[in-house]
């Protein structure tokens, strides 16, 4: 029998700590063939669900491994950001936010997508590409950083009972974009003279949170004509006459509705969810909100479900089509990955347009996929349903751009200090003029532009 | 010859980094000594690993100086700071007041002042998130709670709680108070338990009641207990993200972010962690003195009379 000496036991306690140091868990010591990759939690679970079915058949087929974890956005964009400025990082992880990828493609934190990209190219629409072509501050040039999976677009929604309750008709809607926004201010009227207290009539985010105020002020801005606010060569136009115009203009007819009571004083202090859950609520006879997320969250509640209107961007003011702004989510590929080539053949498997278009048929359609000819072919995009009609109409066959992150990483810090926001709260609660707060604005943006210069080849 | 001089000559002179070895070794000698190791060696790798290492390393993040030219060039940090301060100055000592009056309350004898004691506690109890997520929908100006509540009893609109830059600041100060007034009433009350009751008798016999007994007895024995519970809440305070972030979201227009909430915008909302670490950092004049004056009041164990 061994004797239990003050050695022995040192020595153990030695030899057991070195072994759990040195040793590493399963998925660190298995072939190349198994990659890491965090993944958004949907809207819905059947996002989820579809995730999950899109992981089982790639395993299927090529016989390797996928270890994937499923996080809510929030949580997962902080684990991203701590996992990239750690260095330890999954081998892949999807983006589903404005900021990560273009800061991080600047200093040159992930790889390069090119040869993923590059196969697949030709199938998908220029503005899903230009969306995951982000400029390198290192190697100055831009290159494929995401790999493009989802189309969001922002949408009008509107309930049609509460319009018919408050006077109005929906076969009248205008079909340009002040006639339209006032379209809903009688109608806030006719709910109110019949005991709707606190409905009304327009619902957006003007806040100082998340990603949809952003929206909101771009989709305005557009409307009049400033959509030139950053170019593709990554350059801010605050000195142009017409994008100045456009910018004072959206201003202006973003908070004097705000100022008149057509919009929930509240909405300068809402949370993401707050205007969904609001609309929900019928307490807003419209709103303007990303994805067809509201219209999902009731997809089993069919009566409610009927009752919205999804509608896309109407005409400008002198009648010409106006182009959406669209963002274009998918998994990036953080340097430092350990299994490179593993993660790669999942991403060159998942941008497959057919297995994409199972995976986004899935999940109910709330991501709609960058490729018009599927969209033109399957008739579950345009013909099988109303508002996945209207809002892949908006999102992939009429006129769009990418969201101005993708030409400039300033305008990701620009949309995160909302510069824009608080200078529409100085006009909505401080009394400051339109002009004066558009100049304001401007000042900060140009401050953080200079910071991101990039070259012009 | 002196005695010294005898033991001296008496005994083989001990070689210099020998007497030094073992004054580093604490008098401990042999198997002593490295079982002494053994112990220290799991908590020193603990300490490391968790305490020392993120501190370095978010010291090492917050180091560039280029990082603060850009902090201070942004418009909200400065009011940030005042923020900061006002929750720190108003939240604290609101909180602290509070509780060190509600703990006088809860000395008094009674079924029902202890069942009263439970039911206080109850938000320092609850998760703070839910509450404060709750609050931040019961002040909604057009469909919460409280303003429905005044409209349906006494027929008044409430104003927008979070849209105006005093309201939220307020809201978010109240919010604290409301959650972390219960903790600091039951450590003032544990305190309070700890003072003989013979105090207060002999006190009472030389004819100081009410008011003067609390000036001149009773603040006086705790004086040193408030003001180190004052310093500690001060500490927590400055790190607190909860009641700021969930209640007021930073809003509206970022006015009402404090140096916490601020860093953990710049951190994960701008994408800029450095950034972060470095709004982070600028809390640290403040924070390193009132570390200091902690541990120095807590050296001192005799009642100031």
């Amino acid at each position: 029998m061994a004797i239990l000496t003050r050695r022995t036991v040192l020595r153990s306690s030695i030899g057991a700590a070195a072994v759990g140091a040195l040793s590493r868990p399963y998925i660190a010591n298995a072939a190349a063939t198994t990659a890491e990759v965090w993944w958004t939690q949907g809207f819905v679970p059947e996002e989820d669900a579809a995730f999950k079915t899109l992981v089982a058949n790639y395993e299927k087929e090529s016989g390797n491994k996928i270890d994937y974890s499923i996080t809510p956005y929030a949580a997962l964009r902080q684990k991203e950001i701590s996992a990239i400025t750690s260095g330890v990082v999954p081998d892949m992880m999807e983006i589903a936010d404005f900021a990560i990828t273009p800061i991080n493609a600047w200093d040159d934190k992930l790889v390069e997508l090119d040869d993923v990209v590059n196969p697949v190219k030709s199938q998908f629409t220029k503005t899903a590409l230009d969306c995951c072509y982000h400029y390198n501050n290192k190697t100055k040039k831009r290159s494929y950083y995401i790999t493009p999976m989802k189309v969001a677009a922002v949408p009008f929604h509107i309930w049609k009972s509460l319009v018919e309750k408050g006077g109005g008709k929906i076969s009248e809607l205008p079909k340009t974009w002040d006639a339209f926004m006032d379209f809903f201010k009688p109608v806030q009227k006719g709910l109110r003279a019949a005991g709707m207290r606190n409905v009304y009539a327009l619902g957006y985010q003007l806040t100082t949170n998340g990603v949809d105020p952003i929206n909101t002020f771009n989709a305005w801005l557009t409307a009049y004509g400033g959509s030139g606010l950053v170019t593709a060569d990554g350059k801010l136009h605050s000195d142009n006459a017409q994008v100045k115009d456009a910018f004072i203009q959206a201003i202006k007819n973003l908070t004097t509705p705000f100022k008149e009571g057509y919009v929930p004083p509240g909405c300068v202090n809402w949370n993401d969810a707050d205007d969904n859950n609001a609309f929900h609520s019928k307490l807003m006879v419209m709103d303007f909100d990303g994805t067809i997320s509201t219209e999902v969250a009731l997809y089993h509640k069919k009566e409610e479900y009927d009752d919205i209107l999804t509608h896309g961007l109407p005409l400008s003011n002198d009648g010409k089509e106006l182009p959406a702004q669209v963002a274009v989510f998918g998994p990036v590929i953080p340097k430092g990955a350990k299994n490179l080539d593993a993660a790669k053949e999942f991403a060159k498997y998942m941008i497959q347009p057919k297995v994409l278009n199972e995976y986004l048929k899935a999940g109910l359609g709330r991501w709609v996929i960058p490729v018009a000819d599927i969209v033109k072919s399957d008739p579950f995009w345009l013909k099988e349903d109303p508002h996945r009609e209207a809002y892949t109409t908006m999102s992939v066959i009429s006129p769009t751009y990418p969201i101005y992150e993708a030409y400039n990483p300033a305008m990701a810090q620009v949309g995160a200090e909302h510069v824009i926001m608080t200078s529409c709260f100085d006009v909505m609660n401080n009394g400051m003029a339109p002009e004066q707060a558009a100049a304001k604005a401007f000042k900060r943006m140009e401050e953080i532009f200079t910071k991101y210069p990039i070259a012009q080849s | 010859m002196t005695t010294a001089s005898i033991v001296a000559v008496g005994r083989p002179a001990i070689p210099r980094y020998q007497s030094l070895l073992r004054h580093l070794q604490g008098g401990l000698k042999g198997s002593e000594y490295t079982w002494a190791i053994a112990f220290i060696v799991p908590y020193a790798a603990v300490f490391l690993a968790f305490l020392a290492y993120p501190v370095v390393y978010g010291l090492w993040m917050g180091s560039e100086p280029s990082l603060y030219r850009e902090l201070f060039s942004d418009p909200i940090y400065q009011s940030t700071v005042i923020n900061t301060l006002l929750f720190l100055g108003l939240g604290v000592n609101l909180k602290m007041f509070c509780a060190l009056l509600m703990s006088g309350f809860f000395m008094r004898r009674g079924w029902w002042v202890k069942a009263l004691l439970m039911i206080y506690v109850l938000p320092w109890a609850v998760p703070a998130l839910p509450t404060f997520i709750s609050i931040h929908w019961m002040l909604n100006g057009e469909w919460g709670l409280l303003n429905n509540f005044l409209y349906n009893v006494f027929g008044i609109e409430g104003p927008s709680w979070l849209n105006s830059h005093w309201l939220a600041l307020g809201s978010a100060i109240f919010s604290h108070v409301w959650k972390w007034m219960p903790f600091w009433t039951v450590i003032l009350l544990a305190g309070r338990m700890s003072i003989p009751q013979e105090l207060n008798d002999a006190a009472a016999v030389d004819g100081a009641t009410g008011i003067r007994r609390f000036v001149h007895v009773s603040f006086p024995l705790r004086a040193n207990l408030y003001l180190i519970c004052t310093l500690l809440s001060t500490i927590f305070t400055l790190g607190d993200f909860n009641s700021v972030y969930f209640v007021t979201g930073g809003g509206p227009a970022n006015s009402t972010h404090v140096l916490a909430t601020l860093g953990i915008r710049d951190a994960f909302q701008v994408a800029r962690p450095d950034l972060g670490v470095a709004t982070v950092m600028t809390a640290l004049p403040l924070l390193i003195p009132l570390v200091i004056i902690l541990m120095r009041k807590l050296r001192t164990t005799e009642v100031q009379l």
